[in-house]
């Protein structure tokens, strides 16, 4: 006989999910495993001779730029020498300053930063990112994608997503030609949303460079990083020529982040037999050493292989805990599909959401998940009353609000509108006004008519020949009557001649004014002190458009 | 909706309960830059210049509409880039400020020159030989010495690691 | 990069349970390099280096490391005969001729692909890996972008490889083809990922870093 409740159980979407076996020797294994190496460093001449077990003789590529470049000397053999479960202690300790513990953990190496988090419970891990991370209010990201690579509803889902409360914004493509198009279209979008949004296009490395200095986007994220050399080698990057790339954006006035995250080595078919953790200690001392100034990381695209072995979610959140330690701007995923349960798809981002970080989600999808590229987000479209009401029972700020529909209805509809002139303008494919209408109301691309493919990407590579860049957008945008998202994208433009949004964790509010780890620095020791909802921001989250009013009865 | 003057509202508060504490100084003429002076496109407008030598405070949009702006004016200088590494280095982020330095060397490379360097500088790309003539081109041609300095260290490193160009 | 063989078996039946790889495994230490090794209904035969082509007409399909010799079917179960035989029947149907390299150095499918678009004489070649992962590739685009990317192997069915090599055969007579229809499941990262992950490990034991790409010849039974 079978028996029924575990005929209900096997029913569950938990148990559509695919799981492993801890498997250490080949790097199946979160975190704490026993074949990471023991923290060591030595140092002679100025000059790091040891390094986690390694000499200099035996490192290999990521050693050497890690011992030459991420690691701070001066204080390196002390901060060694302490035990880790102290600092795992200051961690949590109020009385201790987040200046203070960057003290130690920008002095240590890679295997002692694994060894640290690897003494905290995931509560603790949490205390650990409220008080370490850069800015001091936390913010959101969301994907804008669709199957078709429709930039009409590109435009129109960013605004939406924007009205909503996104801070950044990241498209990427279905079909990689179509990504000036794609790029273009989040730009407009979000600026005629809110003013002062940061857009980026991801794609492979050199084009996503291109796009950038061609004024498409204003800040890249897919700068992918990885903790084995193989693995490396196959993202066809170096630390050094990755090192190089985070320049070549900041000498176009780019902000920039690299991208790492436990599982990509696995996935990749080379740990060396290290845990997920400790591999991307090594990735985070990668991006510090090259100067970036943050990360978006917590496995990203390949979280289904941590969640695939036990405590591979609060590995996740190790690794978040870490960029924060080495003083990163944390952008903390969030943003894929792990699992078919909406109870663990809500328990894996509780540590980011309820901490707080520089960017919960890496990106929340602002469309259903069928239209997201980036092979659907742990958040969608569909979730986002949700999210909302997760803020309002917790008194959190998750970066967004609820919104009233006549509201989305006009940013959607004024987002296509300004491309279509903008198409006009500049001679591309025109979008028609069906297109408009239905990009207005659409949910997703199932309600979109369809473009003639061919005769956008001949249309693409034409523009791209004729060096159409960001200016251009300006004068279209006006000349098409939309003078008001014209002045956005030309302040835009604008802000990459000053470069202050290069610095850690920035972002823009409508007015341009940037707000990063300089000017609006955490400061959190201890209840009410760091990031407090104000009375206005607490009004605007609570105030959800279905809760009944006691006055109405 | 108006997250952001919220956000300006509580930075305020913030900043001011810390200048009643350590008041940042004001960075004096020609000193250099810290926290204090940020952001620099509003607190020191006066300083900023494009590449071509417009003062930031003359960009204006009427000036793109009419022409007179073009994307070549629309980038950032070294000299900023150089005042953000000082305010970086003034919160201690010391390796930010060295990548803000790297790349205020590299603006004088032409976008296309920069997209090849990089690409050469990818495994397997290039010979030795083949990098260090870019690192003498970086040093000798654009005056870009920590970059240089950079590609000579990788070009050691792939020898070492074998990921030199192979065929 | 030496997996225990029989370790990394056990847990992919694990997790697959159903998949059958088992019969081709114990060849695989034992394999040189160009040995022929049936592999069901197609037998994949390494016949030296690869020429670099000048022919016009042709379309490149670069194979991964462990495609049809010690991996034989997607992650769905596909065969790769009758994948391999889908991609060759597009581009024939295309009046385009096809040549297959096998790719070592690297397991990673656009490196595969951009291999084979610069031995191809169009300078169009198709990569793809085990798991059934596709890439159509140009040989002057960056190695890790494409023309067209089929990422999601679950999703690739057969009709789909027929349009892929019906496409890349378009490429390479200088069309524009209207893209394969992109598909997106968010749901098969949850069911496969794991999996994907130990299959992508199987076929990176068998990458050689120092070996150019070889000629391979098929005969389908």
């Amino acid at each position: 006989m079978k028996s029924k409740r575990f005929e209900a159980l096997a029913a569950r979407p938990v148990n559509q999910d695919g799981y492993v076996q801890e498997w250490p020797e080949v790097g199946l294994i979160a975190m704490n495993s026993p074949f990471d190496p023991k923290p060591s460093i030595k140092i002679e001449n100025g000059r790091i001779v040891e390094m986690d077990g390694k000499t200099r003789a035996d490192f290999d590529m990521l050693d050497t730029f890690i011992a030459d470049h991420a690691i701070r000397l001066g204080n390196a053999e002390k901060a060694m020498a302490m035990d880790s479960l102290d600092i795992a202690r200051k961690i949590v300790d109020i009385n201790v300053s987040r200046d203070e513990i960057l003290d130690i953990t920008l002095s240590v190496t890679p295997a002692k930063l694994t060894e640290i988090v690897g003494k905290l419970t995931i509560v603790e891990i949490m205390m650990g990112m409220t008080k370490m991370r850069a800015r001091l209010m936390p913010a959101n990201q969301c994907h804008v994608t669709n199957v078709k690579d429709n930039p009409v509803q590109i435009a129109a889902d960013a605004a939406e997503a924007a009205v909503r409360g996104f801070a950044e914004m990241e498209t990427t493509v279905g079909i990689a030609r179509y990504a000036p198009f794609n790029a273009m279209a989040l730009f407009v979008g979000a600026q005629a949303g809110r003013p002062g949004i940061m857009t980026q296009c991801a794609l492979e490395e050199a084009t996503e460079l291109q796009l950038g200095m061609r004024g498409f986007t204003t800040y890249a994220e897919t700068i992918s990083v990885y903790g084995t050399e193989p693995v490396f080698m196959d993202g066809d990057d170096t630390p050094y020529s990755k090192a190089f790339l985070a320049s070549c954006y900041a000498s176009r006035g780019l902000k920039m982040r690299f991208t790492s995250g436990t599982g990509s080595e696995v996935q990749m078919g080379y740990a060396e037999g290290k845990s997920m953790l400790y591999l991307e200690a090594r990735c985070l001392a990668v991006t510090k050493g090259a100067g970036v100034q943050g990360t978006q990381n917590g496995s990203v695209s390949c979280v289904g292989v941590p969640a695939g072995v036990p405590g591979g979610i609060r590995a996740i959140a190790a690794e978040n805990l870490i960029a924060m330690l080495l003083d990163l701007e944390s952008t903390t995923s969030n943003d894929q599909t792990f699992t078919h349960s909406d109870l663990r798809r809500v328990a894996r981002s509780v540590p980011q959401l309820f901490s707080g970080t520089d960017y919960i989600c890496s990106g929340y999808s602002a469309t259903p998940n069928y239209d997201n590229m980036f092979a659907g987000s742990n958040w969608d479209a569909d979730d986002y009353d949700d999210w909302n009401i997760i803020q309002r029972d917790m008194r959190i700020d998750g970066g967004l609000q609820p919104v009233k529909e006549e509201d989305v209805i006009k940013a959607r509809n004024k987002a296509a509108r300004a491309l279509q002139g903008m198409f006009r303008e500049l001679g591309l494919p025109p979008i028609t006004d069906e297109e408009v209408e239905a990009a207005t109301y659409a949910r997703g691309s199932e309600d979109m008519p369809n473009r003639n493919v061919n005769e956008d990407l001949k249309a693409i590579e034409a523009m791209m020949a004729r060096k159409v860049t960001g200016v251009d957008f300006v004068k279209a945008l006006d000349k098409a009557g939309f003078p008001d998202v014209a002045q956005n994208i030309y302040n835009m433009l604008r802000q990459k001649v000053a470069g202050d949004y290069l610095h850690t964790a920035s972002i823009f509010d409508k007015d341009f004014h940037v707000y990063s780890g300089v000017n609006a620095p955490n400061d959190y020791h201890g209840p009410m002190t760091g990031y407090q909802l104000s009375e206005e921001r607490w009004e605007q989250i609570k105030n959800i458009p279905n809760a009944i009013r006691p006055e109405d009865i | 909706m108006d997250q952001e003057a919220l956000m300006r509202q509580i930075v305020e508060q913030v900043m001011s309960a810390m200048n009643k504490g350590v008041s940042a100084p004001a960075a004096p003429a020609g000193g250099r830059m810290t926290a204090a002076n940020y952001p620099l496109a509003e607190k020191e407008a006066d300083k900023l210049k494009t590449p071509t030598g417009k003062p930031f405070g003359s960009l204006s949009y009427e000036k793109v509409l009419s022409g007179e702006l073009t994307s070549d004016d629309m980038r950032i200088a070294p000299e900023t880039l150089e005042y953000q590494a000082q305010v970086a280095e003034s919160v201690n982020r010391e390796a930010f400020a060295g990548n803000l330095r790297r790349a205020a060397e590299l603006i004088a490379v032409p976008d296309e020159r920069l997209l090849e360097i990089y690409n050469a500088l990818r495994p397997y790309r290039s010979t030795k030989q083949e990098l260090l003539d870019i690192a003498g081109e970086l040093d000798g041609k654009y005056g870009a010495k920590t970059a240089a300095a950079l590609v000579r260290e990788a070009a050691e490193v792939y020898e070492k690691r074998d990921r030199l160009k192979k065929f | 990069m030496n997996f225990d063989e029989k370790m990394l078996r056990s847990v992919i039946e694990e997790v697959l349970k159903e998949m059958s790889s088992a019969s081709a495994a114990p060849a695989a230490k034992a394999a040189p390099a160009a040995s022929t090794l049936s592999a069901g209904e197609m037998s994949l035969t390494d016949s030296g280096e690869a020429a670099r082509g000048v022919a016009p007409d042709e379309v490149v399909i670069g194979l991964a490391p462990a495609f049809g010799v010690y991996q034989h079917e997607t992650i769905i179960h596909q065969p790769h005969s009758k994948v391999l035989r889908e991609i060759i029947a597009g581009i024939e149907e295309e009046g385009m001729k096809w040549r297959l390299i096998r790719v070592y150095r690297t397991s990673d499918v656009s490196f595969i692909a951009h291999d084979a678009a610069e031995y191809s004489g169009s300078g169009i070649g198709i990569g793809i890996q085990s798991k059934g992962t596709t890439v159509i590739h140009q040989k002057d685009l960056p190695p890790l972008s494409n023309l067209e990317l089929f990422s999601q192997a679950p999703l690739i069915e057969m009709d789909t490889f027929r349009q892929i090599g019906k496409n890349a055969a378009k490429y390479a007579k200088g069309e524009a083809p209207t893209p394969v229809t992109v598909r997106n499941d968010q749901m098969a990262r949850p069911t496969y990922q794991a999996i994907a992950a130990l299959l992508h490990i199987k076929e990176t034991e068998h990458c050689d870093r120092d070996k150019k790409p070889q000629a391979v010849t098929v005969s389908f039974k």
